[in-house]
């Protein structure tokens, strides 16, 4: 079941396009990536969702129907760039925020207590925005994007602004809402946080989809046949050109080697190869990251314009 | 309606409670009292500080010392028997007990001169007194001169003071009316329209700006559209402004009175300036006073208050929009002198073509300036006291509002694309494509 359905959505601004047919399903409960450079039209299709701007052509159903004004109620929304009142104290601006999504007054001010509770702000909550620090700042900015419960979560580089330790709780609250029952729009650049929470990805560059599927199957069908071996004692691997190139070792890992598979070489004959020829302590098979994928296929749409 | 009503409470609630509001709206009315008090409470200072001082008259003829009666500054001491020779003598022998003295001479009769004497530079208000005093005394003396029985009274009765009033046909018979009275009240609702519309107005595009660059304004347009934000702003700093002014009424009023009770000062005389409160003060004649209290009552408050209220509303809605959509179209407030100097310049016109129109309140400008719907409430202002016709007024309230309703909707359109556009300086043509889009 979709919770999210966004099908063939064209969004055209005088001069240029920004949105060229995009089709993307999200699951509900899935955490969905929405990846793509700067101006690629995520901000666009945001926007769309969010009933902010409205596509020239193309539907946005939300649990199975078009999308109403009225399901902004559904929908939290955590913007790039963020944004709240500097002069307001911070329990008010939060109540507020709920109740223009419709949350009763006396609901939303326990609702923000027992978040502010959660997040260590309690004594925060009759100060003004302005004296908080940025990272509490973004605190009460997420508090605001989720109080309503909503059903559907839209994070525009959640992590950004926070230090480990708070995006590590901020990455088990998404989690925990996830859980929870609610669907994540998750658009970032941190690949690394992609790999970490996202199930299914869609990548858009120029305004097209260029790349969509689960996270673990992108990364197997962009595999390049790379081994990391490692030898007992730091034993140096004996070359073969008939199986494979030994890479440039990576200053990072010194203990294991990586070697890319000719083509045709099954992964089955190199390591027996190993086996018989040295002292083979480990292999795996080295998946691209999302980081490296994201770059390539964005390069690569960028050298053949539609 | 609901959210519109959230966002209005918001916008008054956080202007209301900030320290600025809560400066101005205190300061202001002190400004006010400070600059129509002082010249009062000067006078007042000036008169209540200063002992009663002796003045010695020497009186020649004998006639006229008491006629000069002492006042709340000045002491009069005739000096019978001595004559303008022994003056200065006496005045040594005082050891400085007296002031002056007034060497009123034989000849006075004749050559209506009299000296003060002192060694210092004589006050004008000693001089005014003793002026006023002699000079009505010696009048009714030279009449009384003549012999003629009752030359006094046909003299007093025949004294003429010309008052000219105006008087109005209407269709309950002929009523008094005051042109200076409808004149002002005129100039005071246009003046007050005007100002409200400006410092509201760059309120509400200061509002605009900041949750434009905080960024906030992309979080409060997922929860409810751009035309109820708008809305809100409005409608929210509409209301600030009208709390501001009732609160300075209010306090104008307290302090008025507090002045009056504690200086013993016309309340209504602080609030003008110092030399119609010195008039004021002087004792204004009690026919002109009946005048002036005839004349507002003469005038029909009811409908000019029900006009000025339409007024007021339809001219701050129709500029409140305009200066919500410039906000949205820039990324600082400084950067929106391209789009408000026209309209400020209107609005300087609008001014202008009321003063203009207190002269001749039927004229062709007037008229025309009536209509159009950006000058209007301003002209109106100062022509509804001058009973302008029912038709004009509807015509011109119908104008006004048609356009303010356009106005919104222009504004509206401009406000929702130009709110989410960052970073990027708008030119008026930009502006006009998102309109059109």
């Amino acid at each position: 079941m979709n919770f999210i359905e966004i099908k063939d959505v064209v969004k055209r601004y005088s001069g240029h396009t920004a949105l060229d047919g995009v089709t993307i399903s999200v699951p509900k409960g899935c955490i969905y990536g929405l990846l793509g450079p700067n101006g690629a039209g995520k901000t666009s299709l945001i926007r769309i969702i969010n009933r902010i701007t409205r596509q020239d052509s193309g539907e946005v159903l939300l649990d199975g129907r078009p999308i109403v004004d009225d399901d902004v109620t559904r929908i939290g929304y955590l913007p790039e760039e963020r944004g709240l009142y500097k002069k307001m104290k911070v329990l008010d601006q939060i109540v507020y925020l709920a109740r223009l999504k419709g949350m009763p007054k006396s609901i939303a001010v326990a609702e923000a207590r027992s978040w502010l509770k959660r997040f260590d702000l309690e004594q925060w909550a009759d100060k003004k925005l302005e004296a908080l620090s940025k990272g509490m700042q973004q605190k009460v900015q997420f508090i605001a994007t989720v109080i309503h419960r909503p059903q559907l979560l839209i994070f525009d580089e959640p992590f950004s602004g926070f230090d480990p330790v708070n995006a590590e709780q901020l990455k088990q609250e998404i989690l925990a809402l996830r859980d929870g029952g609610a669907t994540i729009l998750f658009s970032t650049h941190n690949m690394e946080s992609v790999e970490a929470v996202c199930e299914q990805i869609t990548l858009i560059n120029q305004s097209r989809v260029v790349l969509q599927g689960s996270v673990d199957e992108i990364r197997h069908a962009y595999k390049k046949n790379i081994i990391a071996v490692s030898l007992e004692g730091g034993q140096a691997l004996p070359a073969n050109d008939d199986l494979y190139a030994i890479l440039p070792a990576k200053s990072d890992n010194k203990r294991e080697t990586l070697i890319k598979l000719n083509s045709g070489v099954g992964v089955r004959s190199a390591v027996s190869w190993l086996n018989d020829n040295c002292n083979l302590t480990g292999f795996h098979e080295v998946l691209p990251s999302m980081h490296e994928i994201f770059i390539e296929t964005v390069n690569l749409t960028k050298q053949q314009p539609q | 309606m609901n959210k519109l009503k959230l966002i209005v409470a918001r916008e008054y609630m956080s202007m209301v409670k900030s320290k600025s509001f809560v400066l101005t709206t205190l300061l202001m009315p002190l400004l006010i009292l400070v600059c129509g008090g002082v010249p009062a409470l000067i006078g007042y200072l000036n008169d209540a500080g200063s002992d009663v001082e002796t003045v010695a008259v020497i009186d020649e003829t004998g006639k006229y010392a008491q006629a000069i009666h002492d006042t709340d500054l000045y002491r009069f001491v005739a000096l019978r028997g001595d004559t303008a020779t022994n003056a200065r003598e006496f005045y040594d022998k005082s050891g400085g007990d007296i002031t002056a003295v007034v060497v009123i001479p034989q000849t006075v009769d004749s050559i209506p001169v009299v000296n003060v004497y002192s060694e210092s530079t004589i006050n004008a208000n000693l001089k005014e007194t003793i002026n006023t005093a002699l000079s009505d005394t010696i009048t009714r003396a030279h009449v009384a001169s003549y012999g003629i029985d009752g030359l006094q009274q046909i003299i007093d009765n025949s004294r003429v003071k010309v008052d000219v009033r105006s008087v109005k046909w209407s269709s309950d018979g002929e009523s008094e009316t005051s042109t200076e009275m409808a004149m002002v009240l005129g100039m005071m609702l246009s003046l007050f329209t005007y100002m409200f519309v400006l410092m509201n107005g760059a309120m509400i595009m200061n509002g605009v700006v900041e949750e434009k660059t905080n960024r906030i304004v992309e979080v409060i347009v997922s929860s409810c559209k751009p035309f109820q934000l708008m809305m809100g702003k409005i409608v929210g700093i509409g209301l600030v402004g009208l709390t501001q002014l009732a609160v300075w009424t209010v306090l104008l009023m307290v302090m008025g009175s507090i002045m009056g009770v504690v200086f013993g000062v016309d309340p209504s005389a602080t609030a003008m300036t110092g030399n119609q409160a010195a008039q004021m003060a002087a004792g204004v004649d009690d026919d002109v006073m009946m005048e002036v209290m005839k004349s507002i009552y003469s005038i029909n408050y009811i409908p000019i208050i029900c006009c000025f209220v339409l007024y007021f509303i339809g001219g701050y809605v129709l500029y409140a929009a305009l200066f919500a959509a410039f906000g949205s179209a820039v990324d600082q407030a400084s950067d929106a002198g391209q789009f408000t100097t026209p309209v400020i310049f209107v609005m300087i016109i609008a001014l202008y073509a009321g003063i203009a129109c207190v002269g001749n309140p039927n004229g062709p400008m007037a008229v025309a300036c009536s209509m159009i719907p950006f000058t209007a409430p301003v002209v109106m202002m100062v022509r509804l006291p001058f009973e302008v016709a029912w038709w004009e007024i509807l015509i011109s309230l119908v104008l006004l509002y048609a356009s303010a309703a356009g106005i919104v909707w222009i504004a509206s359109r401009i406000y929702r694309t130009g709110i989410l556009l960052y970073g990027k300086k708008h030119t008026i043509k930009d502006v006009i494509k998102w309109i059109k889009g």
